[in-house]
């Protein structure tokens, strides 16, 4: 049943791909603006979440789905569910943020348009130097899969920022623990070994008592 | 990947190394073993340091090795920046122990944070690859943010941290930006290809993205317009780590800054020699004006470092980097030695500093005083101490490659800047002294300040061999 | 446009929504006689007789439960968010939908046979948490929110150790199309992966449990005392998903157990070709079923504290070592080096 899509993919005149780019394009757009405009901080980590899918679609068209795939498992499965976990107990006063949005709004504005302007000037003016467009990077087997490309060079080529990388990761963990952890006191654990490990034997006895004796 | 290649990467393996063992040996045996963790880092960053140098001795100038797959690449250059970023930071560690013990506060990891800080800044000063150098640059700023809040009860501390990293991620945002604006344009993140591709033909879009690149660097280093973090972050960090941040960053930043003007943007040379002298300019200004109203002492450091950060920007900007290493290996003495001085201020369980604090110092303690007057007065660029010499020497660099403006606006900015040294000199002999301070038996400390008054007066001596060794490790930075 | 590009677009979205439908309505069926077995299952465990009144053997009760439910009225309360409250049901049923699209029935039974199909599964997987976080939340009710908080908690946490299993696997395999691994555990029973896996065969199961929120990980709903979790204000259809959605989640990781450990549509004896791999798929995520459904029956409810000691500081160390053992093994016997 692949061979029947794949002939329709393939078909003249096909615009599936390119009717998907632009709704992806569209509503990631349309996320990314909401994310700053939103008034309710839940909704915006929502748009956030939509926006990161978009993306990841985006990718998918691109065919790096390793790429996507990551995309969405990190950000979205991971990184976006502490936001929005903390996002939703913090009590955030909607009317301050408001304020200062307003307030601040004309200098952002034309901070934003300065920018704008200059990304379309350099985008207009933009030049490629010798062989830019070929990419100097590693040579990968062109055959195999986008993942079996990354991992030819990430553990290769790439092996010395990758190991660095985990080193940031490292940093990044003891920092955390040092800013947040409190080894409090007082606390009664569960000793699962030690209660295991306990035996009706040194801890029961058996007593036959006899009627109107006593123990 | 051969043993050859590897070796450039020699002093970040064993520095990583050494913080991996501290960190699994304060996680097991928990904080009654802080001390020897601290000790440990201290010889290992002094052990590293030693055996830069001695690799360092009888080499010729221009000796260079690449490391695997050309993402490093040492020389003269990056082991002597490398060199005095290891020892001032041994000089930070020691400098923290008492404080940190007293505020409670003395954790194995303080010590691990701050090997990897340094790992992160010799990663990033042997980059010779974008990628590389972001990595290094990430790791080091991850560091500091958390030293920077490592007092975790504090509320100043903890918005320092909060701070700094928000404006430092901002910075790291422009820096990729950059990068990927470079990337884009040459299609290669190597230090080399960059520098050949731009010789060649530079279009809008990279020098744009060198803008960028440029600004996150001089985020680091602090200068002005980019300072507004050095302040707060200054004021509500620990004492120690201030005095850390004052110099070790700094200089390990300078480095990269070098590095990267005279590596991959060496092309575009005529764009930043041309946007530099104005920069340093504001920031000497800037430090010089800013600090007069300030009553807190780590405050009036803050804007004194933007202040000197100008001066060895002075440096730069005549494209002399030789005054640069040379103006900020005495810098870091100077302002370690004040630091020293700032944390044995102690008076009822609480840290001092205001200036009004100083109040009579001379009285209560003449031998205290004497060291913070002699540091102040080499601060200020007063004759015949050490900080004149190098001061000497970066406007000399200016006024030959033609900038006397710049060394005119140098030379208001420290008279400027003088008032505001002997200020603190003045409270220290002429104000009546307040109460005395808690007897202070910090060895290390003491003898901090000892060192560090006496090489402000003794480096007049050795201001020709630092030179030396500065001309020949700019050999091949500076053709 | 001309009226070509309009046909072909119209052919291949009416195709797609026919294979959709091809698996979504006998998967929807499997759900309404999963409930049916749990509660006959969970009666013969307790010595009852479980639902037999509706049509014979009670075979009918799940659809009159269906229709009873579709009959209610839908109650959002007062302060909800509204457009989330209604979402959140809706996420997660289609989430527990999607993730088929990836699952070979068959050889070559498989709607999108993509090379990383263990990927987007995991990726799925770990979206189901929006769902329950966002009902608990929109609820505006203290238990729905601590119990999606519970759950939150719950799943990100199983996901890690869930992740280095997969990861075991796609070292064995070698790739991570679904296909691909099923293909690599042919050979008859000693041919499947949970042999040489077996540790990670059971980390996977366990973790399962807690990832759909299942006993003795249900804390989420952990009804003696969040009255009805992140659940508890829904009614009517909006709960009539939640409870489809879990149990196609179920199923789902059933399915998962089957691909990766139990070796997808295989016989377990080699050389077998009589009976059709959908048949023996079917079985063993029916075997799967049966043990999630008998460890509800068996086990009591993890305590909070518990339940995070066991995914943190056993699964994850012990995943992770035996991920790097596994590693050792393909570079050093496999000769992968």
């Amino acid at each position: 049943m692949e061979t029947f899509l794949a002939y329709l993919n393939e078909a003249p005149g096909t615009v599936l791909p390119g009717l998907m780019f632009y709704v992806l394009a569209i509503v990631l757009l349309y996320a990314g603006v909401m994310v700053i405009t939103a008034r309710n901080p839940v909704h915006s980590v929502l748009f956030l979440i939509l926006a990161f899918f978009n993306a990841a679609g985006l990718f998918l068209l691109l065919g790096a789905e390793f790429i996507a795939m990551l995309l969405v498992i990190v950000y979205v499965g991971a990184v976006a569910v502490l936001f929005l976990f903390v996002v939703m107990m913090l009590d955030i006063d909607f009317e301050q943020l408001r304020k200062g949005f307003v307030r601040n709004l004309p200098l952002g504005l034309l901070a934003g348009v300065v920018l704008a302007a200059q990304g379309i000037m350099f985008a207009i003016s933009w030049s490629f130097a010798e062989g830019a467009k070929e990419g100097k990077g590693p040579t990968v087997l062109s055959s195999a899969t986008n993942t079996e490309q990354i991992g030819q060079v990430l553990y290769t080529h790439y092996m010395l920022p990758f190991q660095v990388a985990g080193l940031v990761l490292l940093v990044a963990m003891i920092g955390a623990i040092v800013l947040t952890h409190r080894g409090n006191t007082g606390v009664k654990r569960q000793k699962v070994a030690a209660q295991n490990s306990r035996r009706p034997a040194d801890v029961l006895k058996l007593n036959s008592v006899n009627p109107g004796e006593g123990v | 990947m051969d043993l050859l290649s590897l070796s450039t990467l020699l002093p970040e393996i064993t520095l990583t190394l050494a913080a991996l063992l501290l960190l699994m040996v304060g996680v097991f045996m928990g904080d009654r073993v802080t001390n020897a963790v601290t000790q440990f880092a201290v010889l290992a960053l002094l052990l590293v340091a030693a055996a830069l140098g001695a690799t360092m001795w009888g080499v010729e100038a221009d000796f260079h090795l690449t490391g695997p797959q050309g993402f490093v690449d040492v020389s003269l250059f990056t082991s002597l920046i490398k060199l005095m970023v290891l020892i001032t930071a041994a000089g930070a560690l020691l400098l923290a122990t008492g404080y940190l013990r007293r505020e409670e506060i003395y954790k194995p990891e303080y010590a691990v944070l701050v090997l990897l800080a340094v790992t992160g800044m010799c990663l990033m000063l042997s980059a010779s690859n974008f990628l590389m150098l972001y990595m290094g640059l990430e790791m080091q700023s991850l560091c500091l943010y958390v030293l920077a809040a490592f007092r975790r009860d504090a509320t100043r501390a903890t918005e320092a941290g909060l701070k700094y990293f928000v404006l430092g991620a901002l910075a790291s945002g422009l820096l990729l930006y950059g990068i990927s604006l470079v990337y884009g344009f040459t299609g290669s993140l190597s230090f080399a290809e960059v520098a050949t591709a731009l010789s060649q033909d530079s279009s809008r879009g990279a020098l744009v993205g060198f803008g960028f690149i440029l600004v996150a660097l001089l985020f680091k280093v602090s200068v002005a317009p980019f300072h507004m973090w050095v302040p707060d972050v200054y004021e509500g960090a620990p004492t120690p780590v201030t005095a850390f941040f004052s110099v070790v960053p700094k200089i390990a930043a300078f480095g990269l800054l070098m590095k990267v003007c005279y590596g991959p943007f060496a092309p575009l040379q005529d764009k930043w020699l041309w946007l530099l002298p104005v920069l340093a300019a504001i920031t000497m200004l800037w430090g010089a004006i800013a600090a007069i109203g300030q009553t807190n002492l780590k405050r009036l450091l803050a804007y004194s470092s933007i202040g000197h950060v100008g001066f060895a920007l002075m440096g730069l900007a005549a494209n002399d980097p030789r005054s640069v290493i040379v103006y900020l290996a005495f810098y870091a003495v100077m302002s370690l030695g004040v630091f020293a001085v700032l944390l044995l201020m102690h008076r009822d369980e609480r840290m001092l500093e205001t200036i009004d604090d100083l109040a009579g110092l001379s009285r209560v303690h003449p031998g205290l005083a004497a060291a913070m007057a002699i540091l102040m007065f080499s601060m200020a660029g007063i004759p015949p101490l050490v900080g004149f010499f190098t001061k000497l020497y970066v406007f000399v660099a200016a006024v030959q490659a033609d900038l006397i403006w710049l060394a005119v606006i140098g030379a208001v900015a420290s008279v400027v800047g003088a008032y505001y040294y002997l200020n603190v000199i003045k409270v220290m002999y002429f104000d009546e002294p307040v109460a005395k301070y808690d007897r202070f038996t910090d060895g290390n400390l003491t003898g901090t300040v000892t060192a560090m008054a006496v090489l402000s007066v003794a480096g007049l001596l050795l201001i020709a061999p630092v030179v030396m060794l500065a001309q020949y490790a700019v050999h091949l930075l500076k053709p | 446009m001309d009226s070509s590009v309009l046909l072909n677009l119209g052919m291949q979205l009416g195709w797609l929504i026919l294979l959709v439908l091809m698996i979504v309505v006998p998967l929807l069926i499997t759900v309404a006689y999963v409930t049916y077995a749990e509660r006959k299952v969970l009666a013969l465990v307790q010595l009852r007789m479980g639902p037999n009144l509706v049509g014979p053997f009670g075979l009918l009760q799940p659809f009159a439960d269906g229709l009873k439910l579709i009959a209610k009225e839908t109650i959002i309360p007062t302060g909800a968010n509204r457009a989330l409250f209604v979402a959140a049901p809706i996420l997660l049923f289609f989430l527990s939908l999607v993730s088929w699209a990836v699952i070979p029935f068959d050889v070559g039974l498989v709607l999108a046979d993509i090379n990383v199909g263990v990927l987007y599964l995991f990726a799925l997987s770990s979206l189901g948490v929006y769902g329950i976080i966002i009902a608990g939340w929109a609820s505006n009710s203290k238990y729905s929110f601590l119990g999606s908080l519970r759950s939150a908690a719950q799943m990100v946490s199983y996901e890690v150790s869930i992740g280095l299993v997969i990861i075991t696997v796609l070292l064995l395999a070698g790739s991570m199309n679904l296909s691909t691994i099923i293909i690599g555990q042919a050979g008859g029973i000693t041919g499947w992966y949970i042999w040489p896996l077996l540790p990670m065969f059971f980390i996977f199961f366990i973790s399962g449990l807690a990832e759909t929120n299942r006993c003795p990980f249900d804390l989420p709903e952990g009804e003696s005392e969040l009255v009805g979790g992140f659940n508890t204000e829904y009614s009517s259809m909006t709960f009539a998903l939640f409870f489809l959605g879990e149990y196609a989640n179920m199923i789902l990781m059933s399915a998962m157990t089957a691909v990766l450990f139990l070796g997808g549509w295989h016989s377990p004896i080699p050389g077998d070709d009589v009976i059709p791999g959908l048949v023996w798929f079917a079985a063993k995520i029916a075997f799967c079923l049966f043990v999630f459904i008998w460890v509800r029956a068996t086990m009591p409810r993890f305590r909070y504290d518990q339940l995070m000691r066991l995914g943190w500081k056993i699964f994850l160390p012990f995943s992770l070592l035996y991920v790097v053992g596994v590693a050792a093994y393909v570079t050093f016997f496999r000769g992968a080096l």
